[in-house]
């Protein structure tokens, strides 16, 4: 399969329809690019919860999710997360296709009308949201938010981050903070709506067996009917503002495993046509289980239970995560700072390094088999100057010399260390 | 060897063969997927404590030596399986759950080869004391990782106050204590038990020829004695040993899991597991009266979900999620139990419900580890293979109505991990 091209569908909204025969099922996505700023970071999360549970259409979330269900159990995922420099705002919907229907629906048609009806038939009082909505919507919002402190592993990994890039909006919590989550009104979030829907770059992919009738030109005339202006310029990714020293944060909780999470710096970021080089590089690292991490820091020296290395790329960030009994901590952090020298010195083997290039191409030759990871892929991948299909990644990953691996390795620096250990006895 | 195909409603076909080993194999063929999904799995799992060879002389086993064994099997004396992997790009796991352990790999490329070494690594165990020592630290930092998970504690303190006798209320990993009395004899004891072709199952789906991998399966498979396997029994009474516990672990709000004890004899049937789906979708799914009302109540949020939970001598349906007031929650589930047995199903509701519960079924042969997971589902409970999709057409209010029935608050156990006040 060659790379799918986008097409203009109006001011700042393209469509990708990713042709797909394998699947029962049809996917369409809306996503919505906007600055990533502090301002703003919460009230538009806060438009995934309010959207997806009430409607001017269909009445609260029970009379929504009945409707789902009479379209034979379409699902609707939304998410806020940041992608490069900006933040993105998903509305996804999955239905089956109408071959499947026992009594001959139009199902997807139907499916992509509703979600269409979530962003453009809002349930609203006097022109701006419910407050009975908005409400419901804060609690849960504020109540994911505290739960984040639940599962260790992932608390561990956001302190992290927030420590890393405390001066920098890639530093911003997907959901924002408490404090700003509790100011947002009705009015607000109805301008947050109308904002996002004139100025957002919007991408609308549609993978499947056919693109439904008349998909994009529908859309196309949604978006047309209003003042599209200043509208978020995804190709841009200006270098993240970090700190020049290493800051050591630890955190310490009732807890029985230490967590220790390294964050690192990347010279070489952005666009894939730079970038690939560092995602095997922090593979050897740390990727599969012949990486460096893996084979010689979990397995040799049984010094964590888990310890793995990944990257985004966009933001040239670097993070090994690993979980390990507190006393081991510091000589964990010692190795994994020393079997990253192995790599920037190229100390690692051919073995780890062909291994490497058949992980991530055997991983990328499989993205065409799940529907939602193939979405994904086109949403992530927006600040690329051009789409680049995985097949065709797969390509060029293949053509990454040892020398270009040593190249981005050796542009990779020790930003933050994070420790999460039991209370001091 | 027997073969014979079986077709789901949707058009996927499935090549299920029965070796002359007793190995069962289930194939489906995605010739247009770029990827394949396979796993070698036998029935054994951490409930399987206690076993017979001859049907007299019993062997207890250390509680987590199934998750154990799993951990080991993966070396060999030069060297292990993650390594050959490597060489061949494929992404190789495995998982041990109460009354499986799976070893599986997904590729885009090199399936044969990729076959060949997942035959050959379950087929050989290598064990010895050096080596076990060695996983008792990895497998004890495992432990510990799970004791910090909040989700992980509240489900197993349920089951610890729901099961009087049954090894289901034991962590699949075991204790770090548990795991310390494991050595190698008892590990080529317990596979030389469980590890037989008689007693295991291959399952391939995507881009595969069927008639070239039963080919390769059956030159690929060792000879073996018939097996004879007698496991212990866990006589459970149908009352719970406590119908509330509570754990502190530093959370944001108190998690809980509301579980209710069914009586069961053996694995309950598909059509009973389908009918309690459905029973539960109708009860507390989120186009119900009850989910509308917790959460308007401020008493659920979007992480409550519902199970239905078993295996084989065991069963329970399972009510989760985080509340401020989780016996808020547990009060409101058994009204709603009582008011729709009282009042009926609404037609229109148990339609809806009908037809999502279809249109997730026709989902899952999206994928190809979905479909395989479908297929080691057939093989440990030995249901029909696809058989979900008819037994949902046939399904009643009445027979919704017979599950809500069973759903018992005297036995029921409530568990509820919290901070410390």
């Amino acid at each position: 399969m060659n790379s799918n091209s986008a097409i203009k569908i109006a001011d700042g909204v393209e469509g990708i329809f990713i042709k797909n025969t394998r699947f029962n099922t049809t996917l369409i996505s809306l996503n919505f690019y906007m600055p990533l700023k502090n301002e703003t970071v919460s009230i538009n999360a806060m438009l995934t919860y309010v959207l997806s549970t009430c409607s001017g259409r269909f009445g609260g979330f029970k009379e929504m999710n009945r409707h789902l269900n009479m379209l034979y159990g379409a699902d609707v995922a939304v998410s806020a997360m940041p992608v490069g420099n900006t933040q993105l705002i998903r509305f996804v919907i999955t239905a089956i296709n109408d071959k499947y229907t026992i009594g001959g629906e139009k199902n997807v048609s139907a499916a992509a009308d509703y979600l269409l009806s979530l962003l453009f038939e809002p349930r609203l009082e006097n022109g701006v949201f419910c407050q009975a909505d908005l409400l419901r919507e804060r609690r849960k919002m504020l109540e994911d938010l505290e739960a984040e402190l639940n599962e260790k592993r992932n608390f561990a990994r956001k302190r992290l981050k927030e420590e890393m890039f405390e001066n920098d909006p890639f530093g911003l919590n997907k959901l924002g903070t408490s404090q700003a989550i509790s100011k947002i009104t009705e009015a607000g979030l109805k301008k947050a709506l109308d904002d996002m829907l004139k100025s957002a770059f919007i991408s609308v992919h549609a993978v499947g067996e056919t693109l439904p009738e008349g998909l994009f030109e529908k859309i196309g005339e949604r978006f047309s009917a209003l003042k599209r202006e200043n509208i978020t310029n995804c190709k841009t990714l200006p270098a993240p503002k970090m700190r020049d020293t290493v800051k050591e944060v630890t955190d310490r909780m009732d807890v029985v495993q230490g967590k220790l999470v390294m964050g690192f710096t990347s010279s070489v970021y952005g666009d894939d046509n730079v970038s690939l080089p560092l995602m095997v590089a922090v593979d050897i690292f740390g990727g599969g289980p012949y990486s460096r991490l893996f084979s010689v820091v979990r397995e040799k020296m049984s010094l964590c239970y888990y310890c793995s290395a990944s990257s985004v790329r966009s933001r040239g960030f670097v993070m090994v995560d690993s979980g390990l009994e507190a006393e081991n901590a510091e000589k964990a952090k010692n190795e994994i700072l020393n079997q990253l020298e192995i790599v920037k010195n190229g100390e690692f083997s051919d073995f780890e390094f062909n291994s490497s290039i058949k992980s991530i191409c055997g991983s990328l030759k499989s993205y065409n088999d799940s529907l939602s990871s193939v979405d994904l892929w086109y949403a992530l991948k927006i600040y690329n100057e051009n789409l680049t299909s995985p097949e065709e990644m797969c390509e060029a990953v293949r053509k990454i010399t040892r020398e270009d691996v040593i190249a981005a390795a050796k542009g990779i620096s020790l930003n933050t260390v994070y420790m999460l250990l039991p209370e001091a006895k | 060897m027997k073969k014979e195909i079986i077709s789901s409603p949707v058009g996927v076909c499935c090549v299920k063969a029965t070796l002359d080993s007793g190995l069962q194999v289930f194939i489906v063929e995605k010739k247009d997927y770029d990827s394949a999904y396979a796993l070698f799995g036998t029935k054994y799992g951490s409930i399987d404590t206690v076993f017979s060879r001859d049907g007299e002389n019993f062997t207890q086993v250390p509680e987590g030596i199934a998750h154990f064994l799993e951990h080991k099997l993966f070396e060999s004396e030069d060297g292990d399986a993650f390594t050959r992997y490597a060489e061949t790009g494929a992404y190789a796991n495995a998982f041990t759950s109460f009354d499986r352990t799976c070893y599986l790999f997904s590729c885009s490329d090199n399936f044969e080869k990729n076959l060949e070494i997942l035959l050959d690594f379950v087929q050989s165990p290598y064990f010895t004391a050096e080596t076990v020592k060695k996983e008792q630290g990895i497998i004890g930092q495992e432990i510990r990782m799970y004791e910090d998970s909040p989700s992980w504690r509240v489900l197993f303190n349920m089951l610890l106050a729901m099961y009087q006798n049954h090894p289901v209320r034991i962590d699949i990993a075991g204790t770090t204590d548990s795991i310390a009395k494991i050595d190698d004899k008892l590990l080529y004891e317990c596979y030389n038990t469980f590890y037989h072709p008689s007693n295991m199952f291959i399952c391939i789906a995507g881009k595969v020829d069927a008639n070239a991998v039963l080919e390769q399966i059956e030159k690929g498979i060792k000879k073996n004695d018939k097996a004879i396997i007698i496991r212990g029994e866990h006589p459970e009474s149908d009352s719970v040993l406590s119908t509330y516990t509570e754990q502190n672990l530093q959370v944001a709000q108190p998690l809980f899991c509301y579980g209710f004890k069914l009586k069961t004899q053996g694995i309950m049937p598909l059509f009973d597991r389908v009918c309690f789906q459905a029973a539960l979708d109708i009860l507390a799914g989120d186009n119900s009266d009850l989910f509308e009302d917790l959460m308007n109540k401020s008493l659920i949020n979007d992480e409550f979900d519902t199970e239905v939970f078993c295996g084989n001598g065991y069963a329970s349906v399972i009510f989760s999620g985080e509340s401020k007031e989780p016996e808020a929650v547990k009060n409101a589930i058994n009204r709603e139990i009582a008011r729709l047995i009282e009042n009926g199903i609404d037609d229109k509701i148990f339609e809806a419900v009908k037809r999502g519960m279809y249109g997730d079924a026709v989902k899952r042969f999206n994928s190809v580890q979905s479909i395989g997971m479908q297929l080691c589902e057939a093989a440990v409970s030995g249901d029909e293979v696809f058989g979900d999709l008819e037994k949902l057409s046939k399904i009643t209010k009445q027979d919704v109505t017979r599950c809500l029935k069973q759903l018992k608050e005297e036995t029921s156990v409530l568990s509820v991990v919290k901070s410390k006040e």
